[in-house]
């Protein structure tokens, strides 16, 4: 119990003393709270802030009240859901002689920076419009299919999937204000703006592909910032998509775009009513949309972009089913007469195991039965192999490990619990002791090894890979300490480098993001509620050399973009500099222009003793303030006297903005075997255009390598998996066949280097 | 938050709206959490504290550091509030002298014996007279310095310790024997 000395000197009575040590253990129970007043308040605040703090010029406009009651549940929403505000202040002129001026206001994205890939685009109006008009007019470059909804006089706009970083992206629209109530001999005409509004905003930068990955490596990985991902009691359960966003189980009637209570369940007569919804959020916690009225415990496949989940039916019953991110359904497994306690278990991305009527059942994803031995299971762990070739459980009467195409088990040590699995296909588990707790490791699922014991007769739990499978994070606790001493733990594979995160709450429930950079979590908040954070997480120092390469190249960037020409040639080594000055490119912008910023599009190890690398880096180019071209260049870093130096440079021309989609950046990837190259484009692409034929890998004679190619929609990423001879130079080309969904072709073929090693 | 860190996020809040948004962020819970220590009613505890930040945005570019933490001067509007509502009405409920406090039985589970415990305490404090009820949540729900708690309450740090004190004996006095059979 912690001391306070103004407390000790004023309560010396022992009988005192006892009354301040029941005090000093205690806290107010949490108040009730409407999770929706807290952002209401908060928009309303702000709203207030932006008209009192920053003065602007008086303006006219639409007679325009805040009237709390009517906006409650809109603003509400948009303030619980929707971080891009875009924002200039636009007037449009309503041409009836009868009705105001209805104003846009954008003022806090037109240009912006950094804005979030995952979080829908709210464009809010300060009076009524003709909102079918207005919908009906959106148009966003590069392509991106969206859904919109209105709330309130917000117009929500919600991508289908995740936008591009590193984009700038162009939102533009007509509004028309609403007509005004029906007067005798008065023809309602909603007026047209006279140009439409127009918006840019740029979205984050991407993390820099991997050099040698996987390049996270979660050993001595430290602790971050931390954000409340949603008030206790609003969101239940949830986990990671592979792309980095979350499938969440909210109560019923949360808001969010697609929230209505007409879709939500409700079963009828003596049917239970569906209390719970699954939806798709993203790291941030803004709702992006309903996927399941009615569901919950929903698990996402490793692949697939698709999601299990359980969900009530209108009779009553509760069918496991298949949906896409979409929400969409794919397909349903099972029928059950109850709720499972528990999300179902993916085995690779088309398998699920679940447990019903105390035993095992294990279907595929059309809902076939999948031949298994009998197992029976209550309250036990289980979990798939990423092979999909294993499957850990906990039965009744002992822990095993099931070899899905032998059906033979093989025994794991008795009481192990709380399975699994790592990306390099190892199994962990705990067996808890009489004091404290001891934590296995299984490599491949075989030969299970006694890695660690809690010390101090610590209770652990929550077992959770990290993504490289070089560290585990888990939960635990003091020896006899109540739930609420919880701390999250890090541990390294073997056993060592056990760290306990020096937190005050109770966290517990951790699981890491498919790219490592974020944990989400279970905690106590202020109010003594359970609720879900996330937390960031800073790995640890590798791929010290590209780091250090692109370091160099962000400094020699920096001064490029500042136009300070000594500073970049600082960066440059004799070759570098004579290939600049022989015109192989711009150092600095020319006259007239600016070179506005940069990203890296591809960062390769080419060479070794020294260190090589070829990194690619898109300049984008304004006049008179507007981003209007881009040109790429590839820069070859060489080590000299520990430091990485530009030795050589090619350029490709400038390529306009605007005209189609473009490739937004590439890597090459070493698998075993082969190679692996990803190439991502900022735009919604259609499927069928992505091929063979329209992306290649060619060789120093021009001829394609054999490759097989998958596109992947959602993050709008082709994947060639092919073969490369090590030391040998390559062109990736990407032709004009790519089409977005619009129909619109890249604008120009796509040339790059790709070098095997 | 370090307090050199506050003090400039204060500054900024006014001419930033959007730093003026993180202090909302910061002291939201606390303030909402006091408001309703003191009112007792979900629907009140909202309009008490929506006026306190309203307040304090309409006057924060007088707000001046005076020593204290920016939360101080939040908790200050907060019981101006509470007052301002129940003025010209008959006031808060005051625990007559005598008056028993709530009992109940032990619980199996420690936990729940334990929260059994807290929620009893706290519902003690509740009914004790308002300014050792805003003391006592001051100093044992919001972990404020005496000096700080005088400076919000507009009273000395002697008169604040006058009515902890009689808080904590009237609390003695008045909790059920278990309670104290059970801290040890």
């Amino acid at each position: 119990m912690s001391q306070d000395p103004e407390l000790e000197e004023l309560f010396q009575d022992p009988a005192h003393r006892e009354v301040v040590d029941l005090l000093k253990l205690s806290r107010p129970a949490a108040p009730p709270l409407d999770p929706n007043f807290r952002t209401y308040l908060r928009t309303k605040l702000m709203t207030e802030a932006h008209r009192t703090l920053q003065p602007r010029a008086a303006r006219r406009g639409f007679p325009f009240s805040l009237s709390p009651k009517a906006l409650a549940p809109a603003m509400a929403a948009v303030a619980a859901g929707f971080l891009v505000v875009l924002g200039v202040q636009i007037y449009l002129q309503n041409q009836s002689p009868t009705s105001g001026m209805v104003a846009v206001d954008l003022s806090h994205i037109q240009n912006k920076t950094n804005v979030a890939t995952a979080e829908p685009i709210v464009i809010p109006f300060s009076g009524p419009v003709d909102k079918n008009a207005v919908a009906d007019t959106v148009v966003i470059e590069p392509a991106t299919s969206v859904k919109m909804q209105w709330v309130g006089q917000n117009l929500v706009i919600i991508p289908d999937h995740p936008l591009a970083p590193n984009t700038t992206y162009t939102v533009s629209l007509k509004a028309s204000a609403a007509p005004k109530e029906s007067r005798p001999n008065v023809q309602p005409t909603p007026a047209v703006a006279p140009s439409p509004v127009v918006v840019h905003f740029t979205t984050v930068r991407a993390p820099v592909p991997p050099v040698n990955p996987p390049s996270y490596r979660s050993r001595n990985v430290t602790y971050g910032q931390e954000n409340r991902l949603a008030d206790a009691g609003t969101v239940f359960n949830g986990g990671w998509t592979p792309t980095g966003q979350l499938i969440v189980t909210r109560p019923t009637g949360q808001p969010g775009p697609g929230s209505s209570p007409a879709k939500a369940i409700t079963a009828s007569g003596a049917a239970p009513k569906a209390t719970t919804d699954v939806w798709l959020m993203s790291a941030l916690g803004t709702p992006i949309r309903i996927l399941v009225p009615g569901g919950n415990f929903p698990a996402a496949a490793p692949s697939g972009g698709v999601f299990a989940a359980w969900q009530v039916t209108s009779s009553g019953q509760t069918r496991l089913a298949i949906w896409d991110l979409q929400g969409n359904l794919q397909g349903t497994l099972a029928t059950l007469d109850s709720m499972p306690d528990r999300a179902p278990a993916w085995i690779d991305s088309d398998r699920i195991a679940y447990v019903t009527q105390g035993r095992l059942v294990i279907v595929d994803s059309h809902g076939g039965s999948v031949n298994a031995p009998a197992i029976r299971m209550q309250r036990g762990s289980v979990a798939g192999s990423p092979l999909g070739t294993l499957l850990a459980v906990e039965a009744v009467d002992r822990s095993s490990v099931l070899d899905l195409a032998s059906g033979s088990l093989n025994p794991l040590p008795a009481g192990a619990t709380g399975f699994a699995w790592s990306s390099r296909g190892d199994l962990g588990f705990l067996v808890p002791q009489a004091s404290g707790s001891q934590l296995y490791i299984a490599p491949g699922g075989k030969n299970a090894q006694l890695i660690a014991s809690s010390p101090g007769g610590q209770t652990w739990s929550d077992l959770n890979w990290a993504p490289d499978g070089a560290s585990l994070m888990l939960a635990g606790k003091p020896a006899g300490a109540s739930s609420s001493a919880s701390r999250l733990m890090l541990i390294n594979v073997d056993g060592s480098g056990l760290t306990t995160y020096d937190t005050a709450q109770e966290y517990s429930s951790p699981q890491w993001s498919s790219q490592g950079d974020l944990v989400l979590f279970t905690r106590q908040d202020e109010a003594g509620g359970r609720a879900f954070w996330t937390a960031s997480t800073a790995p640890s120092e590798s791929d010290a050399a590209a780091k250090q390469a692109l370091a160099e190249v962000d400094r020699f960037m920096q001064a490029r973009l500042t136009g300070d020409r000594v500073a970049a040639q600082e960066s440059l080594d004799a070759s570098g500099l004579s290939a600049y000055q022989g015109g192989a490119s711009s150092l600095l912008s020319p006259a007239g222009t600016k070179f506005e910023r940069y990203y890296p599009v591809t960062v390769q190890l080419t060479g070794s003793n020294p260190n090589r690398f070829l990194v690619g880096v898109r300049i984008f180019v304004s006049r008179a303030g507007v981003q209007r071209s881009f040109f790429e260049e590839q820069l070859t870093l060489v080590l000299k006297d520990q430091r990485y130096l530009v030795d050589a440079v090619t350029s490709t021309p400038a390529v306009t903005l605007g005209h189609g989609p473009t490739v937004l950046s590439y890597d090459v990837v070493p698998t075993s075997p082969g190679y692996r190259v990803r190439v991502h484009f900022d735009a919604d692409l259609r499927p069928e255009t992505v091929t063979r034929d329209t992306i290649q890998v060619k060789d120093a004679d021009g001829k394609a390598v054999s490759s097989q190619i998958a596109f992947d929609p959602e993050t709008h990423t082709a994947t060639l998996t092919l073969t490369l001879r090590s030391g040998s130079t390559y062109q990736l080309v990407v032709t004009t066949g790519v089409t977005d969904i619009n129909g619109v072709t890249l604008a120009e073929e796509y040339n790059a280097q790709v070098v095997g090693r | 938050m370090p307090d050199f860190e506050e003090r400039e996020l204060v500054e900024r809040a006014k001419e930033d709206p959007d730093a003026f948004g993180a202090l909302y962020d910061r002291y939201f819970p606390q303030i909402y959490r006091f408001a309703y220590s003191r009112v007792r009613d979900q629907s009140l505890a909202e309009d008490v504290t929506s006026e306190v930040f309203f307040k304090a945005l309409r006057n924060i570019k007088r707000y001046t550091y005076s020593g204290h933490p920016f939360s101080s001067w939040l908790y200050q509007i907060t019981l101006n509030a509470v007052a301002d509502h129940y003025r010209g009405q008959h006031g808060e409920v005051e625990l007559e002298e005598g008056a028993s406090l709530p009992s109940g039985a032990p619980s199996v589970d420690d936990e729940v014996v334990r929260r059994d415990r807290s929620r009893r305490v706290w519902s003690a404090i509740d009914q004790l007279p308002r300014h050792q009820r805003a003391a006592m949540v001051l100093k044992f729900g919001e972990d404020k310095k005496i000096e700080e708690i005088a400076q919000i309450m507009g009273k000395s740090a002697g008169a604040v310790k006058l009515l902890l004190h009689r808080a904590v004996e009237r609390l003695r006095r008045e909790l059920p024997p278990e309670f104290e059979a059970g801290l040890t």
